[in-house]
């Protein structure tokens, strides 16, 4: 029964993920309000748009029982900016949008794909953690609600490859302690480069293990009781 | 702050149980799914969970009969939804036993050593399943090759000569996080690498210089 993947989330993981965003829909057919699992199910009043699940969102879209509002980023215009954006910043990927106001302490932080970073009233100028799982199920599933579908699909393209060559560039900057910047990066992107990036860092890290087991032996001891300590141990090894 | 921040603040506090249920067990998956050693279970979120889904189920046996079309999709949406959950939570448990099975003497020494605090690392089925299944397999060995060697080399747990018998995962593998609050200055031990994290940011880290912070909430594996 044990799980025999190994560790990292595979692709179709990250797609049922993805499922979660909110995305908003206009319904075409009435359903009552529901008790799910994951909080309360708003009726659909066509046609009055709602926030649901992107799982939802797909059901109603391929049995016809609703239309797909795309967020406002996954129009041309946006990601022609982002793209620009992109192109001209080598060095880093496109800043992810900005977080809502922190909850009271005692409440858990929302993060993605629980933020509302895919409705129709999402910010327009950055890419939410999901954008290509997203933009790609719905170009396939709903590709009839686009204005402009094969330009969108065009450009997510060519964001998808400028920001693979950011991630594939990177990797001059690993080294084994890690501690590297990763701020803006996809979901989909994580998963693909998880692979590779952890496994330069472990195996750089392997081959200067020794030397910094040294190093932490000595910084503890210094934190501990000084030097005299690290004095006496290299006389008894004499 | 503007009023817009003021009212997405009150929706957050807002928010329905089952929605923070719902991402508490996504966030409790990705993170077992992620990270090289085995969590903390979270046992008060899986009890309102499982017994949510046991509820489900029983509606749904409930409404099956009933053939008017519009209570059908309505089923189909439920029905869909309790697929989703079921296989978050059997991915989770999955996810955990197979650690189970990979490390099983030193995720029992420290499950033994988590039992004083208010929230033990495995649920008792767990601990169950790793005791009993440990008991089979010494007792296989036993009878099978260990019981003709001489006493002294008979244990499996092993430390003597410095070199402990017992596998452990490797706790400095780097991992993907991201801040969920500020948590200030990070060091990696053993190296010169100090770097502040951010609400927002994401780093690759190992796993050892970041444990305490997943484990408070402070951040996020993805």
């Amino acid at each position: 029964m044990a799980l025999p993947l190994p560790p990292g989330l595979t692709p179709p993981e990250i797609a049922f993920l993805c499922e979660m965003e909110l995305v908003t829909v206009i319904p075409r057919q009435r359903l009552e309000g529901l008790e799910l699992l994951g909080g309360p199910l708003k009726p659909l009043n066509p046609p009055q748009r709602t926030s649901v699940p992107l799982w939802l969102a797909l059901l109603l879209k391929r049995q016809r029982r609703a239309n797909i509002l795309p967020p406002p980023w996954l129009s041309p215009e946006s990601l022609t900016a982002i793209l620009d954006h992109e192109t001209e910043y080598a060095d880093a990927f496109s800043p992810p949008p900005r977080l809502p106001p922190l909850a009271s302490n005692n409440t858990l932080p929302f993060s993605p794909p629980f933020l509302p970073s895919s409705t129709a009233d999402a910010a327009p100028d950055a890419l939410p953690y999901h954008w290509l799982e997203l933009g790609e199920m719905l170009l396939e599933a709903a590709a009839d609600d686009f204005e402009d579908p094969d330009n969108v699909r065009k450009l997510l393209r060519g964001l998808r490859e400028v920001r693979m060559a950011k991630l594939r560039h990177g990797v001059e900057v690993l080294d084994a302690g890690g501690g590297v910047p990763m701020n803006g990066v996809g979901g989909m992107e994580v998963g693909e480069g998880r692979a590779f990036v952890t496994g330069v860092i472990d195996g750089l890290r392997k081959i200067a293990a020794s030397r910094e087991q040294q190093k932490k032996d000595r910084e503890r001891e210094e934190r501990e009781n000084g030097y005299s300590d690290y004095d006496n141990d290299e006389m008894d090894m004499q | 702050m503007d009023i817009d921040d003021l009212l997405a603040e009150v929706a957050i506090d807002s928010t329905p149980r089952e929605t923070r249920d719902l991402q508490e067990l996504t966030r409790c998956w990705v993170a077992e799914r992620v990270a090289p050693e085995i969590l903390q279970w979270p046992g008060e979120t899986m009890d309102r969970v499982l017994e949510r889904v046991r509820r489900q189920i029983e509606l749904v046996e409930d409404q099956t009969g009933n053939m008017d079309p519009k209570t059908n999709f309505k089923l189909i949406v439920i029905q869909t939804e309790l697929e989703r959950f079921k296989f978050l939570v059997r991915s989770f448990l999955r996810a955990r036993l197979k650690k189970i099975d990979t490390h099983p003497l030193h995720i029992l020494n420290q499950h033994n050593a988590s039992l004083a605090s208010p929230r033990p690392l495995l649920s008792p089925s767990e601990h169950q399943y790793l005791t009993s299944h440990q008991a089979l397999l010494s007792s296989h060995y036993s009878a099978s090759f260990l019981s003709q060697f001489p006493a002294s080399l008979q244990r499996l747990d092993d430390t003597t000569g410095g070199i402990s018998m017992v596998d452990k995962p490797d706790e400095d593998r780097a991992v993907f996080v991201r801040c969920l609050r500020d948590v200030g200055e990070v060091w990696v031990e053993g190296t010169d690498r100090r770097f502040e994290m951010k609400r927002g940011d994401v780093w690759v880290v190992r796993w050892s210089a970041v444990r305490g912070w997943v484990g408070s909430g402070d951040c996020e594996l993805i």
